[in-house]
């Protein structure tokens, strides 16, 4: 469910995520329009395009599943993050519009998820393999399809938090069906990305090689993040396993609904949660998200002098 | 004695990589005049045409329009409007969603204002036949109508000089007699690049032959096309019908 | 999916095509926005709010057969997606299904997630079956979308067919060579061809961009419609929304 559908997503949620993510594609339109040259609209237009016209191939995965393209890393490894991320936003509003393909009232969301997530998110990742593997073509493959693979799987938790947060799943189903259902895809993403920026860079290697390879002082910096990753990973795994009340319960703390039983109609979760919670939830959440990635991705782009 | 209209001296293009593509290149065209530039695929009509107005630049000599050299000065913006470009591929020049607004386009950079720019372009598209269509997509047209809206983006902005690049790729013969009655009519000075020697036989009165990225041959058209040696020596055909 | 369908609607003389289009995609906006954030369980809100969808459906002579048909491919993925609401939500169990339950507050879930989706989902139905995109990327435009996402989006418009077109071409080459069978064959075989259409897809902007360019194209792309308000359609447009606040604002009370 990578493009959420309208009725899942609750009235906090809507408006936080559609805050969040018009602050985030503000400073993109700056900062693209900063770096815009000459020949930029037309290989927007081009990427837009091809976006779409990716989403309808559906690739097959076996066992009788497919799933198409999201695009994320393809998308930002070759235009950059910032238009990368308004490309991707062009996509999820005009889907939403024009195919019904994700929710109008869900753009905010699926903007975030997408575009933020998916191709600012991925690009960071995409940035900091490459940091850690270096130059060359078969190199930056490796490195988009890293990207391609962690990217699917942040979009997938980011759904997922946010049907937990509207109080639609409890937030352990969510992760686990949701989360799960996005690291089958994140396989087919990955191979996909490197399938497609392979080719590219054989073709046209001044198009893909846009992002440069960080210097090695970024690359501390990569191990770094990519340790604490992972460590985060092992923790909250382990947590989580061991305690899967733990999670629900800290958000029922915050006033995000959880999995406690809705009980009889009348008690709907959203009359008892107290006044002001689930939104402050969501503002906490905007906060997080967009300080994240906003300082992610200016570490991940050093001054660079030329571009 | 006044200056040509187009002047091309000593004109040379190689491409980045390094494939040489023109090579001393020379050429003048007078006001009214109609220039068929021959040659088989790869010869340079195309890279030919696109220095006409800047869009390439050369890697030796030069182009002058009305006496102005083409280069990046203040100047290119008006030699754009002066010289139309029609491309091989009229889906190239038809990007916008609505015909209206691609014929409108060139207007509106000029500076016109969106009203005036509408009432040109709703002008031109009667004129061309093509009233009636403006709210149309280009993939909702035929061929032959893509093709004459195509030549109604650049004719909106009143060029002197008219460059096509092999207009009747995608013509039939009915197709093909519409768009030379149309630019006879017209008058605008003319310079298509074909390896169609009928269009140029009905259209043009001049004919260069360029090959290997070379002026061969520049002579009277009939002259040129009499010489059946010539036209199989750089692979032309004699027009059909003879 | 199919894309072809998209401005083949000829638009049908009526009071809602004569808004701007501005009005309808706020309009629309609104009452998508507003259905779909009802808090669990506001029934007759939602209840209002899709009559007030069907109003406008008659309003704008929009066969409703057609509406329902178009709606039918989106509902039925909210319906794959929303099913598991009937087993993930805790309480009391009305079907046991060996290792599931179906819960009560599950199908309350279940049903008023697929409500507020199927008024929403009408409203943006509505929309584009009354608008053609080249209105709806003027209507983007008048809210002040960033210019880059709206100039790429005109430019893709077009472009989109022209790969659609390719693709279709590519696979039929590829077909008729036999390619394809089987499901490692068929990943191959649609990763090269999707690699194709990109390459071919920044081709075509280039010359795109150059002939652009050759007619004067400096950064910016100008507009060229103009739309009328009349004071009834501002009427009509803050009433909509006035009755979309209300009935939020009901909901909640």
């Amino acid at each position: 469910m990578a493009h959420i559908p309208d009725g899942f997503l609750s009235a906090p949620v809507v408006a936080g995520t559609a805050a969040a993510a018009a602050a985030v594609l503000a400073l993109a339109a700056q900062r693209s329009r900063q770096r815009l040259e000459e020949r930029e609209a037309p290989v927007l237009g081009a990427a837009t395009a091809f976006v779409f016209a990716a989403q309808m191939l559906n690739f097959p995965l076996g066992a009788g599943t497919s799933a198409h393209l999201l695009g994320g890393v393809l998308v930002t490894a070759v235009v950059g993050p910032w238009s990368g991320m308004l490309v991707l936003f062009a996509v999820v509003l005009v889907q939403a519009l024009l195919f019904q393909d994700g929710g109008i009232a869900a753009v905010g969301a699926n903007t975030l998820n997408l575009a933020v997530c998916g191709g600012g998110g991925g690009f960071v990742l995409y940035k900091l393999s490459l940091g850690l593997v270096g130059e060359g073509r078969r190199r930056r493959v490796g490195a988009a399809a890293v990207a391609a693979f962690g990217s699917t799987l942040l979009v997938g938790c980011a759904v997922a938090a946010e049907l937990a947060l509207s109080g639609t799943v409890p937030l352990m189903p969510a992760l686990v069906i949701v989360g799960g259902a996005h690291g089958i895809v994140a396989v087919g993403e990955a191979a996909l990305t490197a399938a497609i920026l392979g080719a590219l860079l054989r073709a046209r290697p001044d198009l893909a090689a846009a992002v440069a390879v960080p210097p090695r002082a970024t690359r501390r910096w990569g191990y770094g993040v990519l340790a604490l990753a992972v460590g985060l990973a092992v923790v909250a795994t382990g947590v989580a396993s061991s305690r899967p009340d733990v999670l629900t319960a800290a958000l029922d703390r915050l006033g995000a609904v959880g999995g406690e039983p809705a009980g009889t109609a009348g008690s709907l979760p959203n009359s008892r949660s107290p006044i002001g919670g689930p939104w402050v939830a969501a503002a906490v959440g905007v906060l997080i998200t967009f300080a994240l990635v906003w300082g992610a991705v200016r570490l991940a782009r050093p001054r660079r002098s030329r571009s | 004695m006044t200056a040509p209209l187009v002047e091309i001296r000593e004109l040379g293009f190689h491409y980045p990589d390094g494939t040489p593509a023109l090579d001393g290149v020379s050429l003048a065209v007078a006001r009214g005049e109609r220039v068929a530039v021959l040659g088989p695929t790869g010869s340079g009509k195309s890279t030919l045409l696109q220095h006409l107005n800047g869009l390439l630049r050369p890697t030796a000599g030069g182009v002058w329009i009305e006496g102005v050299t083409v280069d990046a000065g203040p100047g290119l913006s008006d030699i754009r409007r002066k010289v139309g470009l029609v491309f091989q591929d009229p889906n190239d020049q038809l990007f916008l969603p609505t015909l209206m607004e691609d014929v409108a386009f060139g207007p509106l950079n000029d500076g016109v204002g969106p009203v005036d720019a509408a009432a040109r372009a709703t002008a031109m598209l009667r004129e061309l036949g093509l009233d009636g269509v403006g709210a149309r997509a280009a993939h909702h047209l035929s061929g032959g109508e893509r093709r004459l809206a195509a030549l109604a983006t650049v004719l909106v902005s009143r060029p002197v000089v008219l460059a096509l690049d092999e207009p009747t790729g995608d013509l039939d013969a009915r197709g093909r007699m519409r768009l030379v009655d149309l630019l006879r009519a017209r008058g605008e000075t003319l310079l298509v690049a074909t390896h169609d020697l009928t269009l140029a036989r009905a259209l043009c009165g001049r004919g260069v032959v360029l090959y290997g990225g070379r002026v061969v041959a520049d002579r009277e058209l009939g002259a040129l096309l009499a010489d059946r040696a010539l036209l199989e020596r750089y692979g032309l055909e004699s027009p059909s019908g003879e | 999916m199919s894309f072809h369908h998209l401005d083949q609607f000829a638009t049908v003389p009526s009071p809602v095509t004569a808004m701007p289009p501005v009005a309808r995609l706020v309009g629309a906006t609104s009452v998508a926005v507003g259905a779909a954030t009802l808090p669990l369980g506001a029934w007759p809100a939602a209840a209002a709010l899709g009559a007030l969808v069907a109003a406008m459906t008659l309003l704008a002579r929009v066969p409703v057969p057609l509406l329902l048909r178009r709606m039918s491919g989106p509902l039925a993925f909210v319906l794959l997606a929303s099913a598991g609401l009937l087993v993930f939500v805790p309480g009391d169990p009305v079907l046991d299904l060996g290792w599931v339950a179906v819960t009560r507050p599950g199908v309350e879930r279940f049903g008023f997630v697929l409500a507020r989706a199927v008024v929403a989902l009408s409203a943006a139905v509505l929309l584009v079956t009354t608008t053609e995109f080249p209105d709806l990327l003027d209507a983007l435009r008048r809210l002040r979308l960033p210019r880059v996402v709206t100039t790429a989006l005109s430019l893709a418009y077009r472009l989109l067919y022209l790969l659609m077109e390719e693709l279709e071409r590519l696979l039929r080459a590829a077909r008729s060579r036999n390619a394809g069978a089987g499901a490692a064959s068929r990943r191959r075989l649609a990763a090269g061809v999707a690699a194709a259409v990109l390459q071919r897809a920044f081709a075509r902007a280039e010359r795109t961009h150059r002939a652009m360019l050759a007619r004067g194209y400096q950064g910016e792309l100008a507009t060229l419609t103009e739309w009328r308000w009349r004071a009834w359609m501002v009427a009509a447009l803050a009433t909509l929304l006035g009755l979309v606040l209300v009935t939020a604002v009901l909901a909640r009370g």
